[in-house]
């Protein structure tokens, strides 16, 4: 039995190779890409298990088993890294991810055009801001004197710089990150709403479904495989907070809060050239993200039967 | 069964087009800063090579008679300035005499702005070296000279230098001290350097006060701690400046007090030096705690900048220069000249002074400032292993030594350079009109491979501000206290380098959490043994076996 249809997928295999010659030709590229750009790199990550020196190359450097990744687990700060890392990703997520679908439903709700565009032109205008130039602004309006920062005052904030203080880094990069980027993330939800067909709400209409009413029963719903596709992406790349807007931001005086693992690598290993130890922590990152991914899929199918597969 | 595969093609899409929005977004923020000289084709060494220098050694007589053309990098940051205004670096009238007087060809290949070091990693990882290359070996690459050696990726040049470098064999065999800063303990040369040829150069910067403030107020030269109390109290008091003090702070934490201001009046700095040959860290010693509290009596009483853990030379700048502060440390040409020049119109008045690094004692001299080597960044021209033409890029970087050739990085071509008055050569008007800028196009006087002219300094820095300024700063003991150019070995580096991480992040947030008052000055003894657990003692041990080394070289 277990023979027999064995044989079968293989004549089949070689059936349908042999019917559909042509669309396997197109893939070859593909194929061809992810082979040498996506898996062939792969190789370069025994590095993390190495002491790797260019001069010697990759396979000739000594082994040193896992002493990289103890490094990195034994080291002075790794809990607090480790725990910062997790913490920003969770409050980005559960801030920032939202605040791109609440835009786009807004925009969508709005009667007249031009107003439309405008609003969307306004909103993603930031994202194409150098990080560099956002940080600055950032430094420029919460530092004593700033903007934010006498607004701020009247609220019961002390006047002094507020990237001094721990607990003020988290919500400062977060509401930046939303104020940068959910105009442009918005685009893909604008899109997801056009697709929902309009007899769903011409239906919702004669049911006598009001504004509010037919958003909770058709555009949410409509929205929902679009967001759940875009949680599980971000789910993935939950270790992966880039290092360039937290270095642009922190000091040494909010280390508490804002020093993250890539902050701490780009201190550790790419400054100080040690590539073994870099790529033993993206490793590390790597493997945590893509347990996160499969665990969001593996969620997110039970629950609302959206799935990436 | 039709609803749901329209279902998943839709999810299809979005993933698709999710995925293609990071796509932009990655190669938005890691494309937009690449120069377009650095692509690897151009970074290969002495492609366009077609010809050998002749072997033997070198006579040292310029032009040679070549056709090949050698590659440079160096860290583009250091000419921004200039390539703005004149695109490629080839094109500098500097580097075009250069060519032409030495008979080599150059091609440089320059890395992003800012991106040096990641770069220059880069570089290293792929193999594709250029001939030449500038970066400071001594401190700027994990485990040293010896180490970039061991590692394939620079050539030992003592051989190189004994046949085709006649000019630098004759400055080192004349000045026995450089010598002894640009070998490595084992004697090994590992590039050419910059040598600052007389001691007025090795002083550029300290502490700088509002003078027109301290004359109104009717208030001395501050020298020890007590008086600049008194002195910031009446700034804040009298003048309104909101932040009496002020300094950078980045990369790290009280950056610009790094060679020891504030620090040095309690006896310590924020890292290594030497008493009587034993080498010492400043944070573990008494005197650091005393620093810590006088700093946080001064932040807590308004005199240090409120944002001081925020400040960089933008800020700085401005503060300076709006009358928020009325202190600061700076250079005498970025901070006193570029702040008397922002302000000649603005505030006739405006006037500043460099004061002596602060004492505890009327009377005392200053244990520490700012104080250059004689070969600041050790052998930072090195010469790539790769090279097909090691002689020629050794006889090209020997040209800056000569008394021609040192005449010429130091002032330019004469006519488009300088010009002599009374045997004094004088900067044109060109360059004098934009010092920042035309020294760099028209002279390599900071450095280049060349010995530095001391009258260079006396033009650049010709204020009397400026002048005063680098004899009160050059008034201190830093010559018994500071450690010389040691190096670790390339062994005890690696360790030394994960020590000194985590040491680091842990002083300069003891420093600054001690300092805002968010922790009690009490827990510097916590700390205290904290830096024993990230083995302080042992990163002692290595730098004192480094500097015992040095001695006996």
């Amino acid at each position: 039995m277990q023979m027999r249809n064995k044989m079968s997928v293989r004549q089949f295999l070689l059936k349908d190779l042999l019917r559909n010659k042509l669309l396997y030709i197109m893939m070859l590229p593909a194929l061809a890409y992810y082979i040498l750009f996506q898996y062939g790199p792969m190789y370069g990550a025994i590095i993390a298990f190495k002491e790797y020196s260019p001069a010697v190359g990759i396979w000739k450097s000594e082994w040193v088993g896992l002493a990289n990744f103890q490094d990195f687990f034994s080291g002075f700060y790794f809990w607090r890294i480790f725990k910062n890392t997790l913490l920003i990703s969770l409050y980005t997520i559960l801030f920032e991810f939202p605040a791109p679908i609440i835009l786009a439903l807004l925009i969508n709700e709005l009667r007249s055009k031009k107003f439309k565009s405008f609003v969307q032109s306004v909103t993603y205008m930031p994202y194409f801001i150098s990080l560099i130039v956002i940080c600055g602004i950032v430094k420029d309006f919460t530092n004593s004197g700033g903007v934010i920062n006498q607004l701020f005052t009247y609220i019961g904030g002390d006047g002094n710089a507020m990237l001094q203080n721990p607990a003020y880094f988290r919500p400062i990069y977060i509401s930046s990150e939303i104020w940068q980027r959910f105009g442009w993330e918005s685009i893909i939800y604008l899109a997801a709403l056009s697709g929902i067909g309009q007899e769903q709400y011409e239906a919702a209409k004669i049911d006598g479904a009001g504004r509010w009413r037919q958003m909770l029963a058709v555009t949410i719903p409509g929205l929902m495989p679009t967001i759940m596709v875009l949680f599980i992406l971000r789910m993935g790349n939950l270790f992966n907070i880039g290092f360039e807007k937290i270095i642009l931001l922190y000091n040494s005086a909010i280390y508490d809060t804002a020093d993250v693992i890539s902050s701490y690598v780009y201190r550790k290993g790419l400054l100080e050239f040690d590539w073994s130890f870099s790529t033993a922590v993206g490793l590390f990152n790597s493997v945590i993200n893509l347990v996160l991914l499969l665990l969001a899929n593996q969620i997110s199918r039970k629950i609302s039967e959206n799935s990436l597969w | 069964m039709k609803r749901k595969t329209n279902r998943s093609m839709k999810m299809m899409l979005t993933a698709l087009l999710a995925s293609s929005a990071m796509l932009a977004a990655c190669s938005n923020s890691g494309g937009n800063n690449h120069s377009p000289n650095a692509s690897p084709e151009t970074a290969a060494p002495s492609t366009e090579a077609t010809a050998e220098a002749t072997p033997g050694t070198s006579t040292g007589t310029y032009p040679i008679k070549t056709d090949v053309t050698l590659t440079r990098w160096l860290d583009s940051s250091y000419v921004a300035a200039q390539l703005a205004s004149v695109p490629e670096m080839e094109n500098f009238p500097f580097e075009q005499e250069l060519a032409k007087r030495t008979g080599v060809k150059v091609k440089y290949v320059l890395p992003a702005v800012n991106q040096a070091k990641e770069q220059l990693n880069v570089m290293f990882a792929s193999g594709e070296f250029t001939d030449i290359m500038e970066w400071n070996f001594l401190t700027q690459y994990p485990g040293g000279p010896e180490k970039a050696i061991k590692d394939g990726n620079i050539l030992k040049l003592n051989d190189l230098i004994d046949q085709y470098a006649p000019n630098l064999k004759k400055y080192l065999a004349e000045h026995p001290d450089v010598d002894k800063q640009i070998k490595t303990d084992s004697g090994t040369y590992y590039g050419f350097p910059f040598i600052r040829g007389d001691d007025f150069l090795k002083t550029y910067g300290g502490l700088i006060v509002r003078k027109d403030w301290l004359d109104e107020l009717g208030l001395p030269i501050p020298e020890t701690i007590d008086d600049w109390y008194v002195m910031l109290k009446a700034f804040k008091d009298k003048k309104g400046a909101a932040a009496p003090l002020t300094f950078i702070s980045t990369p790290r934490l009280f950056d610009d007090l790094q060679t020891g201001a504030f620090y040095g009046a309690f006896g310590v700095k924020r890292d290594f030096y030497q008493e009587d040959g034993k080498v010492m860290f400043g944070p573990m010693q008494p005197g650091f705690k005393e620093f810590l509290t006088t700093m946080r009596k001064w932040y807590a009483e308004g005199l240090l900048d409120k944002d001081i853990a925020t400040v960089d030379g933008k800020i700085r700048d401005a503060n300076m220069t709006s009358g928020k502060s009325g202190a600061s440390y700076g250079l005498a040409g970025g901070g006193i000249g570029k702040w008397l020049q922002a302000m000649k119109d603005k505030e006739p008045a405006y006037d500043l002074i460099g004061v002596p690094y602060p004492v505890l004692n009327k009377g005392d001299k200053p244990k520490f400032g700012q104080k250059d080597f004689s070969a600041p960044s050790g052998g930072n021209f090195a010469i790539s292993s790769k090279s097909k033409s090691p002689e020629l890029a050794v006889q090209l970087l020997d040209y800056g030594y000569s008394e021609e050739g040192a005449k010429f990085f130091n002032f330019g071509a004469e006519g488009t350079g300088h010009t002599m008055v009374n045997d004094y050569p004088t900067y044109t008007d060109t360059i004098k009109s934009n010092y920042s800028l035309n020294l760099g196009l028209y002279t390599r006087a900071t450095g280049g491979p060349t010995i530095q002219d001391r009258r260079y300094y006396e033009q650049f820095a010709a204020l009397p501000q400026q002048q005063a300024a680098v004899q009160t700063w050059g008034n201190t003991d830093v010559d018994k206290y500071q450690l010389p150019p040691i190096s670790t070995t390339p062994e005890e580096s690696t360790e030394f380098a994960k020590i000194m991480n985590e040491v680091n992040t842990l002083v300069d947030e003891t420093t600054i959490k001690i300092i805002l008052g968010t922790e009690p000055i009490e827990s510097y003894d916590k700390f205290v043994e904290k830096l024993k657990q990230l083995k302080i003692d042992r990163a002692v041990e290595i730098e004192q076996a480094a500097l015992d080394r040095y001695n006996s070289r």
